[in-house]
């Protein structure tokens, strides 16, 4: 192996890195490893300064390989990349050493800290000299995309797209748009009707000469990778057209929803038993219809909105499902315009009115004399049929939190706040598209802060509730988002692919085709001819899976290689 | 002194490595004796890493990847899953102790968990003892 110049930059972060590990004694013990030519600590690699002292140095001393010993490659690897670019060098000729997350931020001041990050850097350093130069490879951006779901956030996304020209296959299970958001009349805070903002995009949406809606459709095979996807989806109504059809598309949203906590698994309502138990939903379509009223027809003299069923219990969903709060204070009123002489109480466990406007809303709702009881989270209401002198139909015992005290409440219709959940069908769509869920199986973004709509999978984007709950403003925003990334992408025309992916070396290969099985991506193809196994690049994601199975070791992980990972070995043991 | 030992991680990029930066971000202390080495897939963690780690005298080696079902490459941690159970199987017929060589799931949002198992691999490792390995890679420095 011939000595490559190699430049070693350890970070302190501020005092991030810098309190717990001896950044200096990390910088001097690089500059003796094989092939430093220069090591410096600096207060912040990541800032102009810092990355301008990286360049400058690849000029000056003709540096050939860079190593930034700093957070996390997840964190700042592309920053970094992208410096080595400016200054000449190939960015895959960088190397980062993790010594904040993985040292600094878990570990005491002391020896033990600095000797971990001397290891990390000795480590790289190893690594960095048995790194190649890569060429991304740039593959063209087919501008059409695929739409999951025909709510709110789907239909927001299709329009943004289809405005800017742009065609917009629109797939819906169900026989018609809306989703949840039809399901409902008015809207918190300010009271605006649901329908008439539905009907008006649901027409756009349906005579936009760029959408092609599919109801009762459903996405069965997704094949390719970002700007080249061939979606095959099945028609399931028994019109006219083939029942398949293969679309080719260059983006993926994801706008599946959520679903309603179902009422019956909790007991102690008396939902399902008692009739004049019914879930928010239930509600809505009871105020849709214009008639609020008990079972029976009778108009209800109390009415107990109950907060938080499904949601933020240890024994259902631990998460919030941000909306109910507001929809129980929209309740409050609609209940109080339509039956004014009727009592109103809203047994909550925290009053969350984080958005624009429900603060006020909020104070609005206890002005029109709501009677608001807090019960402690981790307890719950109970409800019972009430007895035959009572004048009411059930009675709901709190544990009142703010004044300390047991009260019983008169209840004719009570109305439960049934949370959000993940859909039955989200692991198969994770499968479909190949994203990921979270514990509770919300879809994950590529990064919770910086990239809310992307997802680990190129090309797949993520809205509305699907992600997590959310109301209907935040779907808007991140459906509209994830449009204007994509149409961002389409303007460039041409795509750059990563340039990590496995080779075949065609020389070693057995053509045991081994590898053609284990590939996830059918990624590996055999020809016949020359009974060989090669890699379609475009279609591998770099997993490595194959690398590590062939018999004959012919596959190699571009920047991943067997080399590279043993010299690393070597390094964090040294 | 008390022995420290040396315990060499092979993490898989997308649940793994980032369970173990979210310890970080969340401040969660651990001991300092694992040396993280990132992989795109447990599925490309060869078995050849785990011998040439213990061949350069780890007295451990820590394997992990996404839970099984959530592997970001759809079914790469299975292969290791297979995989590891097999190469322990061997390594014993070495002589080399089963608990040093572990597989663990760790997802994206087990920041906690990463560090339960690391302490938990240190201490245990620490009762054992050296690495055989180690002891007969010092012996050969010796002899020579």
């Amino acid at each position: 192996m011939t000595e490559k110049r190699i430049g070693v930059y350890v970070c302190n972060c501020g005092t991030n890195i810098a309190n717990v590990v001896d950044c200096d004694a990390v910088a001097e013990a690089a500059a003796d490893l094989p092939g430093v030519v220069v090591s410096r600590s600096y207060k912040y690699m990541c800032s102009n300064p810092g990355q301008e002292m990286i360049t400058q140095d690849i000029r000056d001393e003709q540096l050939e390989r860079v190593v930034v010993a700093a957070c996390s490659p997840r964190m700042h690897e592309p920053t970094f990349r992208r410096a080595a670019e400016t200054a000449g060098l190939n960015p895959y000729l960088v190397q980062m050493a993790n010594i904040r997350e993985q040292c600094s931020w878990v570990h005491d001041a002391g020896e033990m800290a600095t000797e971990k990050a001397k290891d990390l850097v000795r480590a790289a350093v190893y690594r960095v000299t048995r790194h190649e130069s890569l060429e991304r490879l740039s593959v063209d951006m087919c501008p059409h995309t695929l739409v999951l779901g025909g709510g709110i956030a789907g239909m927001s996304a299709a329009l943004e797209l289809a405005d800017a020209g742009k065609r917009v296959y629109l797939v819906e299970r169900t026989k018609a748009l809306g989703g949840n958001v039809a399901r409902v009349d008015l809207t918190a805070p300010y009271l605006d009707s649901a329908r008439d903002m539905m009907t008006d995009r649901v027409t756009r949406v349906i005579e936009h000469p760029d959408v092609s809606v599919m109801l009762e459709s459903e996405l069965e095979k997704l094949e390719g990778f970002v700007g080249n996807f061939k979606a095959t989806i099945s028609h399931h109504s028994s019109g006219e057209g083939p029942p398949i059809e293969v679309v080719d598309v260059g983006s993926v949203i994801v706008c599946t929803g959520y679903k309603e906590f179902d009422a019956s698994r909790v007991t102690h309502f008396g939902y399902g038993k008692l009739p004049d138990v019914i879930t928010s939903f239930e509600f809505e379509g009871m105020l849709k219809q214009g008639r609020i009223e008990m079972k029976d027809g009778r108009l209800p003299q109390y009415v107990a909105i109950v907060h938080c069923v499904g949601s933020r219990s240890e024994e259902f969903h631990g998460y919030c499902s941000r909306v109910c709060c507001m929809t129980a204070l929209k309740y409050a009123h609609e209940v109080k315009s339509a039956l004014p002489r009727t009592y109103v109480s809203d047994v909550y466990v925290d009053m969350h009115a984080f958005g624009k406007g429900c603060e006020d809303f909020y104070r609005r709702s206890a002005e029109v004399k709501t009677l608001f009881l807090m019960y402690g989270k981790g307890d719950h209401p109970v409800v019972r049929r009430a007895d035959p002198g009572d004048d009411c139909e059930m009675l709901i015992t709190v544990d009142e939190q703010l004044s300390g005290e047991q009260i019983e409440l008169p209840a004719d219709l009570i109305i439960l706040m049934v949370g959000m959940e993940a859909r039955e069908d989200s692991e198969q769509v994770t499968h479909l598209v190949n994203i990921s869920q979270d514990k509770d199986g919300w879809f994950i973004e590529s990064h919770p802060k910086l990239d809310p709509v992307a997802t680990t999978t190129d090309g797949v984007y993520i809205a509305g509730a699907c992600q997590a709950p959310k109301d209907i403003p935040d779907s808007v925003a991140q459906a509209r988002a994830a449009a204007a990334r994509i149409l961002g992408k389409i303007s460039r025309g041409k795509l750059e692919i990563d340039a990590m992916f496995a080779a075949v070396n065609e020389d070693l290969c057995s053509g045991c085709r081994v590898c053609n099985e284990i590939c996830p991506y059918s990624a590996i193809e055999f020809d016949a001819e020359t009974k060989r196994s090669h890699v379609i690049s475009a279609l591998c994601k770099a997993c490595g899976a194959c690398v590590a199975t062939c018999p004959s070791a012919a596959i190699e992980a571009k920047h991943f290689t067997d080399e590279q990972i043993f010299a690393e070995i070597a390094g964090v043991l040294a | 002194m008390s022995f420290e030992p040396r315990i060499v991680g092979f993490l898989c990029n997308w649940c793994s490595y980032s369970g173990a930066d979210l310890a970080g971000t969340s401040r969660i202390h651990y001991r300092p004796n694992v040396r993280v080495i990132r992989v795109m897939c447990s599925a490309r963690i060869d078995p050849t890493f785990v011998i040439k780690a213990l061949a350069e005298g780890a007295d451990g080696v820590l394997v992990c990847g996404c839970h099984p079902g959530d592997c970001h490459y759809s079914e790469g941690n299975y292969k290791t899953m297979r995989r590891m159970p097999l190469l322990k199987r061997m390594l014993e017929d070495f002589g080399i102790e089963e608990e040093r060589v572990r597989l663990e799931w760790v997802s994206a949002s087990e920041g906690k968990r990463f560090a339960d198992i690391v302490d938990d691999m240190t201490e245990r490792l620490r009762a054992l003892g050296p690495s055989r390995v180690k002891l007969a890679l010092a012996y050969d420095a010796v002899e020579r």
